[in-house]
């Protein structure tokens, strides 16, 4: 389909290890739907732990044959080390070269940040030093009256937004990174700002927007309509616009909202368990959705750590979660079960008991929404096309309609 | 301008993305690695010169195999997802 | 669907599985409780194993026992006519008073290495012998070698029981043959535990760890979440395995994996090293005679922890 952009899959997408260094638990902010609820300015890490980190990991070769590594860096807000990250980043560099790591040909240094220090100096030459293996996101969650509604700054006194400061960077960040991404995240409160939020970082030439709603519980009665209403006029203002030949949003895909093939289509969503987290401790989690920090319920998964290095009885269940085991029979049966994400963590939390293998479903009626908007969408959209004469393959690619159901 | 002039195997492609990837991570360990580190920075030079050299006689082998088309001011690029080769003249 | 209730009748009552009892003061269940257990199980129609202590019970127990059909599981000090499990820890045993009995032995996996005579005797008298390694976790390259050796071993004198006529039950080495369908633990799936305190636990070791993490009292009933966990079809490692004598401690795998239906590499390895030794067993029986004509033969695998399979998919 070149005549629609869709967006780009992240770097080496499945085939990637990811480890990542919750370097921080602090952030200048204070959004109010962020995940870690135990946020804070003591668990810094060190370099002594960051370096026995690394040098776990990297003396363990056979047990990490992926063939490409993503060293990701969150907090917390993760530029607010930016000092301990660029060691980390020069020690990595070395000793992948020294040791002759398989990882020195393929790997990349990943961050997601809330883009308030991104101007700075020492910011600014890490990302020259490093450019060419690096990826940023930045996250900005629409227009001012959006984004100001939940990522707030931290601190007492009135309550003050944070849309300046991070809009200022945009056009560096963009020019750094052209194909920049940003990712949204939707609560309830959000949902009568999707559609001219997402229109919003369009016109701030952000191309792709990555979008979710929360794995939480935080639905409100009638919320999946109000969602539905905004994915309406957002597909409207996409296809009207013609924005969908150089601009993509992640919550329009083709290929969500069709029924999923209990045998071939059973494998797990969540990557947890193949990536690995670091915390300040030197403490290791299957991913940092289990550190204590983002957990309201239950007590943290814990793999190993930096001293032991990795209980792999640990991994098992991650290993072998797949989607059938985890999910009730509504989602087993769901006409519309492709597209439908789940977190493993967020599973996890909500469970009835400590398991991994109980999924949440708190986004089902949401997930419906998105679907009835895509299904509108994409009829839409291919209608347009045809007419205009620039899609040849309508045909082919329109949803069929089993003769018996009609 | 930017035209599409052949194609490779998904087995080329990744012999030089690999390289390329190698080439760009020895270029940013150069801009961190001093000479008074002695045996890794030779081995750094040593593996540059190695890697580049690679690098180009996977051009000059997909080129005579392929016979790309090609311009006098002109390099030619690749896609490493759809494994395409371009030519890219000013 | 529940079938079992397992009753400890104090805190001090004997282990017959992985779990171990801390060392601590007697607690006895309080007769009330015991009564409306027994009751419960009747209107559930579950059958019941008292699980005893090393102690005689007061007589007024002793008559509320007997108001209904049970199995009773007795430490080998603890031994009378009229126990239908003996628990066995050490070595130091009677063989005589095993004789014709069934026998829970609980060993270390060193110590079961050393005593080779003492099982293979064992072997010879009682009915049944189920060994539970209860350091299972600990199996490393170094003794899995040895512990297939011993299972080799041992399993020569099985042969030689058969050949004299006898019929030795031996979990390691004969459930295998004589199973058809994966046959493990049934906590939480068939099997319930009532502790002294009057809560419901998924198996002993469950209320041991921890008396808050019931499944369920005597006056709310059985309240066990997420239940079909426990069942086979909800163990991705399991429900394609066919080392079918494992005995797939839920107790173990919460232990070791964090998850109840997720068994660890070492108890995965431990049940196929003894597979394979029920697969030389059976073959070498056959040898000598006509054994289990309508049972197939144990096929010859190249793995001893189906994870690996699974990830190879």
């Amino acid at each position: 389909m070149d005549d629609i952009k869709t967006t780009e899959s992240s770097w080496q997408s499945g085939i990637a290890k990811n480890i990542t260094f919750i370097v921080t638990k602090d952030c200048q902010l204070a959004c109010k739907y962020c995940y870690l609820v135990g946020k804070n300015e003591k668990e810094r890490m060190s370099w002594e732990t960051a370096k026995a980190a690394i040098d776990y990991i990297l003396g363990h070769e056979a047990d990490f044959p992926e063939a490409s590594v993503v060293w990701d860096f969150i907090g917390g807000e993760p530029f607010l080390e930016i000092e301990l990250i660029d060691r980390i980043c020069d020690y990595l560099k070395t000793e992948m070269f020294r040791l002759g790591h398989h990882w020195f040909n393929s790997y990349r240094f990943s961050f997601s940040t809330n883009g308030i220090n991104y101007h700075t100096p020492a910011v600014q030459a890490f990302i020259k030093k490093n450019i060419s293996h690096l990826s940023v996101g930045i996250t900005i969650d629409g227009t001012r009256q959006k984004h100001d509604l939940n990522r707030i700054w931290k601190g007492g006194g009135p309550e003050r937004g944070s849309y300046d400061d991070v809009v200022r960077n945009i056009p560096l960040w963009l020019e750094q990174f052209p194909g920049g991404g940003t990712k949204v995240t939707i609560s309830s409160a959000d949902i009568p700002y999707i559609c001219e939020s997402v229109l919003h970082l369009y016109s701030l030439g952000i191309h792709e927007v990555n979008i979710n709603v929360v794995f939480e519980d935080v639905w409100q009665e009638g919320d999946d309509r109000r969602f539905e209403e905004q994915l309406f006029a957002l597909a409207d203002a996409i296809i009207d616009g013609g924005y969908y030949q150089d601009y993509a949003c992640s919550f329009f895909s083709e290929h969500i909202g069709k029924p999923l093939d209990p045998e071939k289509e059973n494998q797990n969503w969540c990557g947890a368990g193949k990536m690995l987290s670091i915390d300040a401790a030197g403490t290791f989690y299957p991913c940092t959705r289990f550190a204590a920090y983002s957990l309201r319920e239950k007590k943290p998964i814990i793999i190993g750590n930096v001293r032991d290095g990795i209980d792999r009885n640990k991994l098992r269940p991650f290993l072998t979660l797949d989607r059938l085991t985890q999910s009730p029979q509504q989602c087993i049966d769901c006409d519309v079960a492709s597209g439908c994400a789940w977190c493993q963590g967020e599973n996890y939390d909500a469970a009835d008991t400590p398991t991994i293998y109980q999924r949440a479903t708190a986004i089902c009626l949401m997930h419906k929404a998105r679907v009835r908007a895509n299904n509108y969408y994409w009829n839409r959209l291919f209608r347009k096309l045809e007419l205009e004469g620039e899609r040849e393959d309508y045909e082919s690619n329109k949803r069929t309609v089993e003769p018996q159901n009609c | 301008m930017k035209k599409l002039v052949g194609q490779v195997t998904p087995v080329e492609r990744d012999e030089i993305q690999r390289l390329f990837e190698r080439r760009n991570g020895l270029n940013e360990l150069a801009k961190i690695l001093t000479a008074d580190n002695t045996e890794l920075y030779e081995r750094l030079v040593a593996d540059m010169g190695d890697t580049g050299m690679k690098f180009q006689q996977w051009w000059d082998r997909m080129a005579a195999q392929y016979d790309w088309e090609s311009a006098p001011d002109g390099n030619w690029e690749i896609n490493f997802e759809t494994c395409e080769i371009y030519l890219v003249t000013p | 669907m529940l079938q079992y209730m397992i009753i400890l009748l104090d805190d001090a009552s004997t282990s017959f599985c992985h779990y171990e009892v801390p060392s601590g003061e007697r607690r006895l269940i309080h007769l009330d409780d015991l009564r409306a257990a027994i009751r419960l199980a009747m209107i559930e129609n579950l059958t019941i194993q008292f699980v005893y202590p090393d102690y005689e019970l007061p007589q007024e127990y002793q008559e509320v026992i007997d108001t209904i059909d049970h199995s009773d599981i007795k430490p080998l000090l603890a031994v009378t006519p009229d126990a239908d499990v003996v628990t066995i820890n050490g070595w130091e045993i009677d063989n005589k008073s095993l004789s014709g009995r069934v026998a829970v032995l609980r060993t270390a996996m060193s110590e079961l290495l050393a005593h080779t005579r003492a099982v293979k005797d064992l072997l010879a008298v009682v009915q049944r012998l189920n060994v539970v390694i209860t350091d299972l976790t600990t199996l490393t390259d170094t003794n899995r070698e040895a512990y297939m050796h011993w299972l080799n071993e041992v399993g020569q004198t099985v042969v030689e029981l058969y050949i004299n006529g006898q019929s030795p039950q031996f979990n390691l080495l004969t459930d295998r043959m004589m199973l058809a369908a994966m046959n493990n633990c049934g906590a939480g799936d068939t099997c319930i535990t009532l502790a002294p305190n009057g809560r419901f636990y998924v198996c002993p070791g469950f209320y041991y760890d921890d008396p808050e993490n019931d499944v369920g009292d005597l006056r709310r009933g059985f309240d066990i979440k997420n239940r079909q966990l426990y069942k086979l079809n909800y163990a991705p490692i399991c429900r394609q395995c066919d080392a079918w004598q494992c005995r797939r401690c839920v107790w173990l795998n919460r232990h070791t994996t964090l998850e109840v239906n997720t068994p660890s590499h070492e108890q995965c390895v431990a049940a196929h090293l003894e597979r394979n030794a029920s697969r030389q067993l059976l073959t070498s029986i056959r040898q000598k005679g006509t054994f289990l004509p309508d049972k197939p033969e144990i096929n010859e695998i190249d793995y001893l922890d189906p994870f690996e399979k699974l990830q190879e998919r």
